[in-house]
């Protein structure tokens, strides 16, 4: 079966590339010196509910997505960085910007700093940048909790120990995009471009330093059926935990543009999960790891078309619960839900797998 | 073990059977679903549903992405299994779906031992060259798979056309499964294309939306409108479905979608046993532009498949009703036969083009009796030669002497005397071809007003002999018309010289009839000059050589059947033959396990010729089966046996 895998992922690199078209060299010029995207939210840091600070710094992009390999089947989120990479200056302008945000905020405080790609790759983040963020960081008294993103070729030793150096005994966690513990899925789903081995090494290059490892998990990559998609998902949890990372964040496929699932989406062949998964996955998972770890899920787009959905009716309640569970850890959320539309739900879980017919929630008559 | 046994009728590529999994029979057609019960056969999916239970199911392996391998030893032995394979992945492309096949092969050779292959499904991806699809499909026939499954996402349109094109590749006696959503108007048209199995996810689906289905739409049980009233047994008892608790509408839905998917399917199976199918998916594919659409483009570019399968004989009436008929089938072939098969008889010096009328055959009708009338007034026995030719929509053009076949002296239409242009076309291409088998000096007396005047019109440019109009626009059978014929007829009688000769409507009509059942050469081969011909044409004409009958024309059926004499006669000319594996005949039926060649012409219900291992001839009779058939079947009658040398 590994030569099929293998000629399957040279079809699955082509049409991801295709999908993405003209669109990563076209991307609109914006202000180098903002960054692409920021925001506050209340969020839980340690055992306390306090503020987070995420900011997207507009860099160049992700390697993975930027080069020929096409990147990730759902992703584009490098669509928010510039076809140019921004001078140093420029990128410790985004920061403070963002940085900025918090002035009035009390501690404790998190600061999530997100690229649209890796932090640690230094083609987006040169190394000096890199090092004078975290020391602003690291005179900020308040901030207690620091999130970085990365993808784990860039988290090496070296890196690892600059990184404690500078934060000193924050915590510190960093994102990595696990996506699926099943390496098939990985690529041949997902066109990941890694192997659940550098993942490993990844998660102890940062052990090694205190780092924590918030694995982030996809659900329903496509390719999948909608309970493949739900047992996979699942299963990542799990296997997450097993490998130690500190906290899960499991995010339900959205539907972005120039990406192969919106290739697919469009064709029928792609449908986002439904919330019922969703709601499933956090339950399950946290029946069998949750007093390990943390499983945290804010799907984005969630209710429309384009996002995690159900019928319409009960979205938003779920969503909130999805919500509500995410800073509480708590499962009991769930238990009052029901709609419908669960039937339906229930009967594509079966129907999918029996016929491998995408239950495209369009084209019905 | 598990088999597919096709049983005896044809409506097109639609068939009945018996799918035997291990001890349990199973009748074909039939539909799959959950859960499991006497009537549906079960499915459901290896690791994921409750281990099987019950009669044998229909099972799926999950996704390759798992060790699929391992949930096979969960199957039952009876059990019929679906391999595994991925959702989606051949809409990136053929090479892409190639690879789906190859690795449900890849898997049957992981498993070899562990499953009998005839119990396995393989999973036919879409985006597939068809030419790629036939030559794949040999491998896994090779390594004993005999069903498939193609996939169906609602309400039938044209972007189902390479999934039915798919199935036209599939080997004759494999199984073939309609799954995904599959709506209860779509069960005729799949069945009639050939599926054996329907998947009723859909029955479900649409039950668990709230969701009522009919044949023509859709209803959903919500808002103000009252629902319709129905009086199947799931909803009787309910005048207002919309005062029902949520789980009583759901088991009420599901009942009555049930109930419409068992009751199309039967009717489908019993249209087929009377050979009403495809009119049935005529009639059904009108309620949808979309079906239409996928209608039309299937007779234009599937028609070699339909035609195959489709008999040549019928006896009950063919309601041609609109565009989609023009080109079906049973339509199209007599128009390709009359074209390359029959060539009018050489006494012949005058075409008179008439109009058809609605009683069948055409000379017992009102109108035509006044036209002979008028012929005989005016020219008496020199009517022999006159080539009195019946313009028609959608058969085209049709001789006298072939009045009687089937379908010209069966099929019906609306008849309003406008003709859409695709009718006009049609029945001009095919007078231009059928006066191109006549001399240049034979006159053409056009009796024909309205739409079929438009036809001879739409003709003329490409006609070479000339053309006479006799109606000046009158109906042809008002008097005025019918006196202008007789004065056309009589001027043409000294024109042409027309001259009585001995009778030959007989004869005419035999040779006309036998080039057209077994093509050119078989006219004379049957009835030479000299053969003695005795009966009524509307009840029986014996055809006697040397005393020696050679064949009956069967007034009825308007077709030849044949005595062994006959048989022989035919057998240079190489045509509707079928070869039995042995030397003599036992019984009255022969058994396609007994043949391994036969003319690929042969249709089900054509008169053939059989020969023995010695190339003697040992029977004549009736096929059961296309030619194909009697050589890949390795069950079921393939020939009716009419005389057999004893």
């Amino acid at each position: 079966m590994s030569d099929i895998i293998e000629r399957l992922e040279h079809i699955l690199v082509d049409s991801t590339v295709k999908a993405r078209g003209t669109s990563v060299a076209k991307r609109r010029r914006r202000n180098p010196t903002k960054p692409s995207a920021k925001w506050i939210a209340p969020a839980r840091i340690g055992n306390e509910v306090g503020v987070a600070l995420a900011v997207v710094l507009g860099t160049v992009g992700c390697s993975h997505a930027r080069g020929d390999s096409g990147g990730c089947t759902m992703c584009s989120y490098l669509l928010d960085g510039d076809e140019r990479s921004p001078t140093t200056d420029e990128l410790l302008q985004q920061f403070d910007n963002a940085h900025s945000e918090l002035t009035d905020e009390t501690a404790p405080l998190s600061v999530k700093i997100y690229t649209s790609g890796s932090f640690f790759d230094t083609t987006e983040i040169p190394s000096d940048v890199r090092t004078k963020i975290l020391a602003r960081i690291a005179k900020d008294e308040r901030i207690q909790e620091v999130v970085i993103e990365s993808r784990p070729e860039y988290v090496t030793p070296d890196i690892m120990r600059e990184t404690r150096d500078i934060l000193g005994s924050r915590r510190i966690e960093l994102g990595i995009g696990l996506e699926s513990s099943n390496d098939a899925i990985r690529s041949i789903c997902i066109n990941k471009g890694f192997s659940l081995s550098t993942f490993k090494g990844a998660v102890a290059n940062a052990k090694e330093y205190d780092i924590g490892i918030r694995a982030y998990v996809l659900l329903k990559p496509p390719f999948l059926t909608e309970r493949d998609a739900l047992l996979d998902a699942v299963k990542t949890i799990e296997d997450a935990a097993k490998l130690g990372v500190s906290t899960v964040s499991m995010n339900p496929v959205n539907i972005q543009k120039y990406t192969l699932v919106e290739r697919l989406w469009r064709k029928e062949q792609y449908s986002p999960p439904w919330l019922w998964t969703v709601m499933s996955v956090l339950r399950d998972a946290w029946n069998k790891v949750g007093s390990s770890i943390n499983i945290l899920c804010d799907p984005v787009a969630a209710g429309k078309v384009r996002g995690a959905h159900n019928c319409g009716s009960c979205d938003e309640s779920i969503t909130s619960a999805i919500r509500e569970f995410s800073i509480h850890q708590d499962i009991s959320v769930f238990d009052s839900l029901d709609c419908d539309c669960m039937r339906q739900w229930h009967h594509v879980l079966n129907h999918e797998d029996i016929s491998l017919l995408i239950h495209s929630r369009s084209r019905r008559s | 073990m598990t088999e597919f046994l096709i049983g005896r009728g044809h409506d097109g590529p639609a068939r009945v059977g018996v799918y035997r999994m291990g001890s349990t029979k199973v009748q074909t057609p039939f539909l799959v679903g959950s859960p499991n019960t006497e009537s549906i056969i079960g499915y459901a999916t290896l690791g994921r549903n409750d281990s099987p239970s019950g009669g044998p199911m229909i099972l799926a392996v999950p996704s390759p992405i798992h060790d699929s391998k391992s949930f096979i030893s969960d199957a039952r032995e009876d059990d019929s299994i679906l391999l595994p394979s991925f959702p989606a992945v051949s809409f990136l492309g053929a090479e892409a779906a190639e690879l789906m096949l190859e690795s449900q092969l890849r898997f049957i050779n992981e498993i070899q031992g562990m499953v009998d292959p005839s119990r396995l499904i393989v999973r036919i991806p879409r985006q597939l060259a068809p030419e790629k699809l036939a030559s794949i499909l040999a491998e896994f026939s090779s390594l004993g798979v005999r069903a498939a499954s193609m996939l169906f996402d609602g309400w039938l349109g044209p972007q189902d056309y390479s999934v039915l094109s798919s199935r036209t590749m599939l080997p004759i006696d494999w199984l073939a499964i309609a799954l995904g959503r599959i709506s209860p108007s779509s069960i005729p048209f799949l069945f009639y294309l050939g599926f054996d199995v329907f998947d009723l996810g859909y029955a479900a689906e649409s039950a668990s939306r709230g969701v009522r289905l009919w044949n023509l739409s859709e209803e959903s049980i919500t808002g103000g409108i009252l629902p319709r009233n129905c009086s199947c047994t799931a909803c009787a008892d309910y005048s207002d479905l919309r005062e029902l608790d949520r789980e009583k509408l759901h088991a009420v839905l599901l009942g009555h979608n049930l109930n419409i998917y068992q009751s199309n399917l039967s009717e489908s199976v019993q249209s087929l046993r009377l050979g009403r199918l495809r009119w049935l998916v005529e009639s059904m594919v009108h309620s949808s532009t979309a079906a239409t659409s996928l209608l039309r483009k299937t007779n234009k570019s599937l028609f070699a498949f339909l035609e195959e399968f489709t008999p040549t004989s019928g006896q009950t009436n063919l309601s041609l009703i609109g565009p989609e008929s023009y080109n079906s089938p049973t339509v199209k072939r007599f128009r390709d036969c009359l074209s390359s098969r029959s060539t009018p008889p050489e006494h012949k010096t005058l075409v008179l083009l008439l109009p058809c009328s609605a009683r069948k055959p055409y000379s017992e009708s009102k109108s035509h009796q006044r036209f002979i009338k008028t012929i005989e007034r005016a020219i008496g026995a020199a009517r022999s030669s006159v080539a009195e030719t019946i313009l028609t929509s959608p058969l085209g053009v049709i001789p006298r002497e072939l009045e009687r076949l089937y379908p010209a002296a069966y099929y019906d239409i609306p008849v309003t005397g406008d003709w859409d242009i695709e009718e006009t076309e049609i029945a001009a291409d095919a007078l231009v071809t059928h006066l191109q088998k006549f001399a240049e000096s034979v006159v053409i007396v056009a009796h024909v007003s309205g739409g079929y005047l438009d036809v001879v019109k739409s003709a003329e440019d490409r006609v070479t002999q000339s053309i006479v109009y006799t109606t000046d626009q009158h109906s042809p059978s008002s008097f005025d018309s019918l006196q202008s014929l007789q004065n056309t007829l009589n001027d043409m009688r000294e024109v042409l010289s027309l001259k009585g000769g001995p009778p030959a409507l007989f004869k005419d009509t035999l040779r006309a009839t036998a080039d057209y059942q077994f093509g050119p050469g078989a006219g004379e081969a049957l009835v030479p000059d000299g053969a003695k011909l005795g009966g009524k044409l509307y009840r029986m004409v014996v055809c006697r050589v040397d005393k020696e009958q050679t064949c009956a024309f069967i007034g009825d059926r308007g077709s030849l059947s044949l005595t062994l004499e006959g048989g022989r006669r035919l057998i240079p000319l190489q045509r509707y033959w079928v070869r039995f594996e042995g030397r003599k005949l036992e019984g009255g039926s022969i058994f396609a396990v007994g043949i391994n060649e036969a003319d690929p012409r042969i249709r089900p219900g054509d008169e053939v010729i059989v020969l023995n291992n010695q190339d003697e001839l040992i029977a004549v009779g009736r096929s059961e089966m296309s030619g194909r058939e009697m050589c890949d079947f390795k069950k079921g009658q393939a020939v009716s046996v009419r005389h057999k040398v004893v």
